[in-house]
This record gives C-alpha cells, structure tokens and sequence, in this order.
C-alpha cells in the first residue's frame, strides 16, 4: 500500500512538472535565429565579393554563388511564411499526462512484485541457519569438535566433506576417530582405506590393504573392498590374487553395475599376468589416428586445439622429431602468443625446442 | 522497497519517452511550448532513470540477493568498487547504463538547447525520446534488470573473475557515453531531414556533440585496449576481434563526421553527406550494441546469449536505421548543396579524408560481419584474422596519414599545394632522418617498419609544423614567437595536438610491431633469465588468497640494463566461488617501454616464464590520450562552446571572411 501511495505521487510530481512546463511563460525560445535572417546571408554574400576582389573566384563563378545565396534565401523566407504558428493546445497535453499515468502503472502492475520487501544479505534472518556452502559448514563443525572432540557424529559428517573439499589426511584422521569412536564395520575400514588412497595419491599404502583386507574378510559380500583390494593388487602385481578378488566381486554384482566392464578388463589382465593385449591394437589405432590427423592439418590447417592434440599424440607416443616438426608448424599457423600458450607449454613440458619466441 | 521503486522509475521513465516520441515527432510544428514540455520530460526521463540506476547500485552494494541480477552477478565477498561495477557487468545493468547515458545526453540538450529554434528542438528531442522509449521498453521487457527471486540464495554467483578490475569502472561508461553521444548527432540528423532545414548553424550544433562523443570513444577504446594488454595476460593490445571493431567503426565514421562537420560549419558545404555520416556513426554504434549484447559473438563482453533479445534488438536496428535511411532517401535531394570550393583547398583535403575514412569502415565492416554472415547462410564457419585487417586497414591509412600533414595548412576555398609543400619541407627531411637513423640503429631487416616509423614522425612533425610557421619560430625573437604561440585559435591549437596524438600512436603500434622481443622458458626460483637485456631472476613462489580468490604469485626481481632493480609479482588468480582461473601479468615501466611478464601453467615442478619486451608501447595509448586532450581543448574554445552558439555567430562573420 506505501509503494503504491509512493507510486502515485511520483507519476503525479512528474505529471505537474510537465504540465507547469506547458502552461509556463514562453521564453523567446526561436533566438537569434530569426530575429535577423538576413545578416547571415550578408555576411556571404561580402565574403563572396571578397573573394571575387582576391581572385579566388572568377566572374563566372562568383554571379553563380550569388544566385545560389538568393535562392537559399527565398527558400527560407518562404519555409517562415508557411509555418502556422500553431501554439500546443491543453488538449494533447492533457491526454500525453493521461497516457503517462496510465501505461506506467498498468506496465508496473504487469511487471512488479511491489510486496516483495528488500532483503539486503545484513538483515537475513536466516542466514546462519540453512544452506550453507561446504566449506562453511566444515569450519562449523570443525569449530565444535576443537570444543568436543568425542562426538562421533561430528567426524561422521565431516570426513565425506573433507573427501569432497581433496582434504584427504584430514578424512583419514577423522575417519580414524569415527572407528575408534564406534566400532570397525567393513564400510568404515574401505572408507578409510579409500582415504588413505587418495591421501596417497596413488603411490599406494600398506595400511590401506590391510584395512581392505580386513573388510573383505569381515563381510563376504561386501563388493567395494574388494573392488579396491583388486585394483592394488593389481598395482602390487600380485595377479593371481588380484584375479580372485575380480572374479568374487564380479560373483557378487548384480549385473547392472558401472563398474563390471573395468572390473571385467581388470580379470581379463589379471589372467593374462598383467600384460594387456587390447593395448597392442590400441596402440595400432593411435597411430593411424595420428596419421591421419598430421597429414588433414598439413594440407588443410586446423585450429590451435587440434594442433596440440597432434604434438601431444607425437610426445606420447615418444616420436619427438615429428612433435618438433608438428609444433614448429602450429607457430608458423599462428604465430600470435594469445594463440599458443598452451602450445608453447605443452611443448615446454616435451622439452621441445621453442622457436616461438622471437629472441 | 528501493529496488521496485527504481523499477517503478524506470517504468515512469519509459512512458515519459513514449509519449515524448509521439508528440515530438508528430506535433513538431506546435512551436516553443511543445519544446519546452520536452525539455521537462527529458529532464523528468534523466533523473527517473537515475533513480532506477542507484537503486540497483545500493541493491549490489548490500548484496540484495532477492534481486536476481545481483544474485546472478554479485557476491558478499567482492570489495565494493567491484559490487558497484558488477552493476553493469551483465547484459542487463549494461542497458541500463546505455539508457542511462542515452538520458543524460537528453537532458543536456535540453538543458543547453534552449536557443535552438523551437521546431528543430522538438524533433531532436523527439526523435531522442523514440531511442529511449526502444531501448527501456526492449530493457523492461526482454531484459529486465529489477526481476525479483522469491527464493532469494545465500551467496551469489559472483562476477566473470577477468572483469572484476578497475577497467570495468571505467572503460564501459567511456565507451558508452561516446556510442550513445552519437544519438544526439544522429537525432539532429533526422529533425534536420524532417524539417528540410540545414544550415551552418546546424553544423555548429552538432560539432560539439560529435567532438564530446568522439572524445568519449577515443578514451574508451584506447582503456579498453590497455585493460584488454594488462588483462588478457597475453601482451596484445589489440586484437581485431568483432567486439573491438564493433567499437573502431563507429570512431572512424565518427573522425569523419568530425571533419566534415568542420566543412559544413565553416563553409556550409558536404550538407547531405554530413547527414550521412552522422546517421551511418550513430547505426554503427547500433550495429556494436546490437554485436555484443545479441549473443552472436561470444567473448568476455557476451554476458548471455539469448536469441530472442538478438531478434528483439535486431528489430529494434532495422526500424531506427532502416527508417532513418529511408527518411534520408526521400529528403536528401530536397536539400541544397552549397559552398563552391577548388579541389586543392582546405575541403578537398577534408574530403579525402573522409573517401579514406569511409572505405575503411567498410572494410572493417566486411572483415567483421562476412564470417558472421557466412556462418548464418551456409553454416561455414571462417575466421577473418588479424592479417586481413592489418593489410587492408593499413594500406588505407598509409596514405592518409601521407597525405594528413597537409590539410591544416591548406586555405578554404582555394590552397596552393607547392606553398603548403615548401612549408613541410623542414619536417620531412627531419621525419626521413628519424626513420633511416633508428632504423638503421634497432637493425631492422626488410619489413615496413622504417616505412611506418617515417609515417609516425612525419604525422607528428607535420602536425606542429603549423604552429610553428604561425608563431615564425626562428624568426624572430623567442619572446615574440611565445606570446604568439599563445595567442593563437585553439581550433589550431587543438588541431595540431590532435594530429600530433595520432602521430604518436602511429610511433607506438610501429616501434611495438617491428622490435617486440619474446623469451618463453621454464624456471626454478632461484633461476634468472634474460631478455633485451633486461635480467629476470625468479626469487620465489608463494601463494598468497585475496579477498575473493587465491593467487599463486611468482615474486621477480628485474635488472634493467642500466641498472635499478624492480620487484614483480605476477600471479595465477583462482576465484573462489567459480572457480575461474585468471592471470594477472606482471608489467614494469621503462620510459615509455615495458616488461610484460607473465606467470604460466605450473609444468612438473618448474613454471612457464613467459617475458616481452615491449619497446615504447605506450606511445600507443599517450598518442590517444594527446588526441582526446586535444578533443577537449577544441570543446573549451569560445567559438564551439555547448551551449554559446550566440556568441558563435558573432564569431563567424570573421570565419567566414
């Protein structure tokens, strides 16, 4: 109701200023302009007898620019002579302030929430209670387990969220607390594990195997130790175990998992002593992909992007002549820095030789 | 309540406009109290407008999240300068600036147009309220600043990390004040082909406004070219990407129009072609607004592409411009050429400015929309780069900027081209000398740097050749030549700056292209390498988090070649709440040369050291910053003063004699 009153009287402020302005005395507003038309025309046509006189114009010419400055002249006199002096009625003005006062409230009536209060982020109400990011909510929570170190739930919540912030030791210390705190089921001991593993950062750890170990031991159907078990073992190269845990978690899925196909290439592996024979014809395929993208950028070109896709193929694949080759050129295709940073560090990273830089 | 009252505001705003368009434009002949009424609404339009701008300023200030711009675009933790320019940091806050300005230019045309014949009055206010009433309804209705959140979040979004800068403060309200300044030119133009009258006092009116619009460009560009270099972290400080050309077409048009308006004012020549140029300057300034804010391109200036606001604005394009051209086809040839003149004088010369001028906007205009238009027709898509634009941009500005040093000393009417030769004799020798010794000393191979370092210095000493001819320097004695000096027309003042500006920048973009070096490595702290001279030692590495975001920052300790030491930090910014990395180079002023040091990706243990060398690079925005200072003092001489065309008449009789 206020924000309507306030409405209101702003259209009608606006309304009277523009009607006071109609209504108002009529300053001499046509100026100078008219008062006397003929000076201007005077001072050409003296400007045109001077030129006459210094010789810029010839007689000729000079006849032809007086007659263009008389015509111009009728021309305006005539313009003034047909103009009506037509003074604004109150009539238009009346209906332009109707109009005004109309479309602006009918376009805000359409458009507005005029009930809806502002809400500066100082006043909200809730803001400590709900919906807080995560990195708050971990300072939180971690700010109440300074005071009460023993409170299970605590740590039970925060270890995923150190999990999901990459606070990985902190996840494995709290997951630490959480079992000392209740009692190791096999989740606890893979959660941690898992922990343990990324802290690692896949350098691998004893104490994750052996947590994983116990896990699996402790629940023969619990599928997710075993799966990491398998997947370290692996990395251990102790095949034939790693096959055993393989072919029991692949005993126990259910047959719709994300998981089975690289669970499935993991016992295919296992079995075959760790030698990966889809790897051979893989490395086939590069190689003829890698051709065929080097020989369309050397006849057609192609973006940036593609250009490094080649020199990374050609590093990967350990043929540094042809990376040179490829990169040195990329720069003659685009020879502007903002073009090839990424290329540049790419090839820095490949330990090519950069003849980017203009030295 | 601040919030829906500014958008009540802009609402009011609007149909002030609407009703203002319809009666300017259809009662123009109702005489000076349907001006008067339209001056009021103009006034009325700025300050409602303004309203509506703070009330968005104060809703980013509080971090009012029930806004949902705010909420899309701002964040609790950004410092404040960033929260009042996160305002027009989003496609939505950037109209209503543009409306802002649009108004305010209203305002001061009323305000200083009080002795403008009534009916010429009526219609430019009318036609300035039509662009209002298209751009606010099209802002209210497809893009509405004031959309409100019934679920107000916690947290916004924050702002692009690369605009949170000083540069959006600035670089922005400068472009726009010189796209949107052009409106008034462009509404002049049109009240001039409503009414069928156009004469010099015409001309006189609409100077000012393109000298203070061009003067806005000028700045704006030349900020948006140095945010762009310290910015983007890659050391170009122009890239002819769309957006940019978007904004260079409507300053060569608008150079143009600047001159030839000089040609109509003073010798009431180049009418219909000054019209011309004034609605092609201000479609042009369109056609950027309508590039950016469409969504066609993408860059950092695209806040959000919609296609429906993109065949909204292109509508809105085609009715004002096709309606304008339209108006013009049918009363151009009802206008009267006058003003008789030789080739070789002062107008042929301003003449050939403008051909120059004019075929390169079109050519950036060709170069800029060809792959756009391919890519709507056939679905091709082609890029247009850099080469095309340096060629053919470059091979038509040789020989303008040949022939530049000339016009200043040619007289109206009638010149003799041998006196004016003779007197830049001196400069050209001296200009040649220049060339062939720092070329000779920077050990140029074949290119065109010694071409265009001849062009630069010939341009800058050619420009001041005529003061000191005026002020017969070496003449007579030095007192005499000062006190001379000093009282000479600022016009002539101003003219020779402003042709000195260009010259510099010329130097700049010359010395920059030519003798640029690059050095790109990897480096341990501890390690030192070595450009130019210059020896760059790696001292540390730290991490250092900001306000809103963690910089890695690579801390260097630079050696220049005659000694002194310098401290740069250059960093790798992650901003916390997108997650958006940005790169803060590191740049050291030597004279008028910098160090442009960049920090790249982190490889192994090492980092990507990326160093230029960039000689005298800031001749190019000095030279702009000279060529908008001269644009000023030409605004402060008595004879083009807003809003003093009384006292310019009294003025003419003597130019014109």
């Amino acid at each position: 109701m206020i924000f309507w009153s306030i409405a209101i009287a702003v259209t009608a402020i606006a309304c009277a200023a523009l009607f006071y302005a109609a209504a108002g005395r009529t300053v001499n507003a046509t100026g100078p302009e008219s008062a006397d038309p003929n000076s201007h025309f005077r001072t050409l046509l003296a400007g045109i007898e001077t030129d006459l006189a210094s010789g810029k114009l010839d007689e000729e010419q000079a006849n032809a620019a007086r007659g263009e400055l008389a015509r111009e002249m009728l021309r305006l006199k005539n313009d003034a002579t047909e103009r009506p002096k037509a003074e604004l009625g109150r009539g238009p003005v009346l209906a332009g302030l109707g109009a005004i006062a109309a479309i602006s409230l009918g376009l805000y009536g359409f458009l507005g929430s005029p009930d809806m209060p502002a809400l500066p982020l100082a006043e909200r109400p809730e803001i400590a209670a709900q919906n807080i990011s995560l990195g708050d909510a971990i300072l939180q929570i971690e700010a109440r387990l300074a005071q009460a170190p023993d409170d299970l739930r605590g740590w039970t919540v925060i270890a995923p969220a150190y999990v999901e912030t990459g606070r990985y030791a902190d996840a494995a210390e709290a997951y630490r607390r959480v079992i000392a705190l209740s009692e190791a089921t096999p989740d606890l001991q893979t959660n941690l594990a898992e922990a343990l593993l990324l802290a690692a950062g896949g350098a691998g750890s004893n104490d994750a195997v052996e947590l994983l170990r116990a896990a699996a031991a402790g629940d023969p159907a619990h599928v997710r130790s075993r799966l990491y078990l398998a997947a370290e073992l692996m990395r251990a190269e102790d095949y034939p175990a790693a096959a055993e845990y393989w072919q029991q978690a692949l005993d126990l899925a259910e047959g719709d998992e994300a998981w089975l196909p690289a669970a499935r290439q993991g016992l295919a592996v296992a079995r075959a002593d760790g030698v990966d024979n889809s790897a051979r014809d893989q490395a086939e395929m590069i190689q003829s992909m890698v051709g065929g993208l080097a020989e369309r950028l050397a006849s057609e070109g192609g973006s940036v992007e593609e250009w490094m896709q080649l020199v990374q193929s050609y590093v990967v694949l350990g043929e540094l002549d042809n990376a040179q080759a490829a990169y040195d050129a990329a720069v003659q295709a685009y020879p502007a820095a903002f073009d090839r940073g990424e290329l540049d560090t790419l090839a820095l990273g490949a330990g090519l030789t950069l003849n980017g830089a203009a030295q | 309540m601040s919030i829906e009252l500014g958008h009540f505001s802009l609402i009011l705003a609007f149909a002030i406009s609407l009703v203002s368009a319809f009666g300017g434009l259809l009662l123009w002949r109702r005489g000076e109290r349907l001006a008067l009424v339209l001056g009021q609404a103009a006034v009325l339009q700025f300050v409602l407008v303004a309203v509506a701008f703070l009330a968005l300023v104060q809703a980013f200030v509080v971090s009012d999240f029930s806004l949902a711009l705010a909420a899309n675009h701002s964040h609790s933790l950004k410092p404040l300068i960033y929260k009042i320019s996160g305002v027009w940091g989003n496609h939505e806050g950037s109209m209503l600036l543009w409306i802002l300005i649009l108004v305010l230019f209203g305002a001061l045309v009323a305000a200083f147009g009080r002795r403008l014949p009534s009916d010429l009055a009526s219609l430019v206010l009318g036609t300035q309220s039509l662009l209002v009433t298209a751009f606010a309804g099209f802002t209210l209705l497809t893009s509405n600043p004031f959309e409100r959140l019934a679920v107000p979040p916690l947290e916004g979004a924050d702002l692009n990390p690369i605009l949170q800068d000083i540069g959006l403060a600035i670089h922005p309200p400068l472009l726009y004040a010189g796209y949107v300044g052009f409106s008034i030119c462009f509404s002049f133009a049109v009240a001039a082909l409503i009414s069928g009258r156009i004469d010099q006092a015409w001309a006189r009116w609409v100077r000012p406004w393109t000298m203070l619009s061009w003067v806005f460009l000028t700045l704006g560009i030349a900020m948006g070219s140095y945010w762009a270099y310290y910015e983007l972290g890659w050391g170009g400080w122009w890239f002819w990407d769309p957006v940019e050309n978007a904004s260079f077409m409507p300053w060569l048009a608008g150079t143009a129009l600047l001159h030839s308006a000089l040609v109509m004012e003073k010798r009431n020549a180049l009418k219909i072609w000054t019209i011309f140029l004034a609605i092609i300057t201000f479609s042009l300034s369109l056609l950027g607004t309508f590039l950016v804010r469409s969504g066609i391109l993408t860059s950092v200036h695209t806040f959000a592409s919609d296609p429906t606001r993109g065949l909204v604005i292109l509508s809105i394009l085609a009715i004002l411009i096709g309606g304008a051209f339209l108006l013009f086809a049918m009363r151009a040839p009802m206008l009267r050429q006058g003003g008789l003149f030789a080739p070789i004088s002062r107008e042929g010369a301003l003449i050939l400015n403008n051909l120059f001028l004019a075929t390169a906007v079109g050519a950036v205009l060709v170069g800029t929309l060809y792959p756009l238009v391919l890519d709507a027709l056939t679905g091709t898509t082609i890029s247009v780069g850099a080469p095309f634009f340096d060629f053919t941009f470059g091979a038509l500005m040789a020989p303008l900027l040949l022939v530049l040093p000339f016009g200043p000393l040619l007289a109206w009417k009638r010149a003799d081209l041998v006196a004016a030769g003779q007197r830049l004799m001196g400069m050209a020798a001296l200009a040649v000398f220049l060339a062939v010794l720092i070329s000779a000393l920077g050990g140029v191979s074949i290119s065109l740097a010694p071409f265009g370092l001849l062009l630069g210095f010939w341009v800058s000493l050619g420009s001041v050749a005529e003061l000191i001819e005026r002020a017969k320097i070496g003449r007579i004695p030095l007192g005499e030549s000062l006190r001379r000096l000093a009282g000479l027309p600022r016009s002539i003042w101003s003219t020779a700056i402003g042709h000195l500006g260009l010259g510099l920048t010329v130097l700049g973009i010359v010395s920059v292209s030519a003798w640029e070096t690059e050095i790109v490595t990897t480096l341990n702290p501890g390690e030192t390498t070595e450009l130019a001279g210059y020896s760059i030692a790696f001292d540390s590495f730290e991490q250092i988090p900001g306000p809103n975001y963690l910089a890695d920052t690579g801390i260097f300790t630079v050696t220049a070649p005659g000694g002194g030491t310098a401290r740069l930090d250059a960093e790798r910014r992650i901003y916390v709440a997108s997650g958006t990395p940005t790169t803060e180079a590191a740049i050291q002023t030597y004279g008028l040369s910098q160090l442009y040091l960049q920090l790249g990706e982190p490889l192994d243990d090492t980092h990507v050291i990326r160093v230029w060398h960039k000689p005298y690079i800031l001749l190019i925005w000095i030279g702009c910053l000279v060529m908008s200072g001269a644009g000023i003092l030409s605004l402060t001489d008595r004879r083009l003063r807003l809003g003093a065309p009384q006292r310019a008449r009294k003025a003419a009789p003597e130019a014109a004699s």
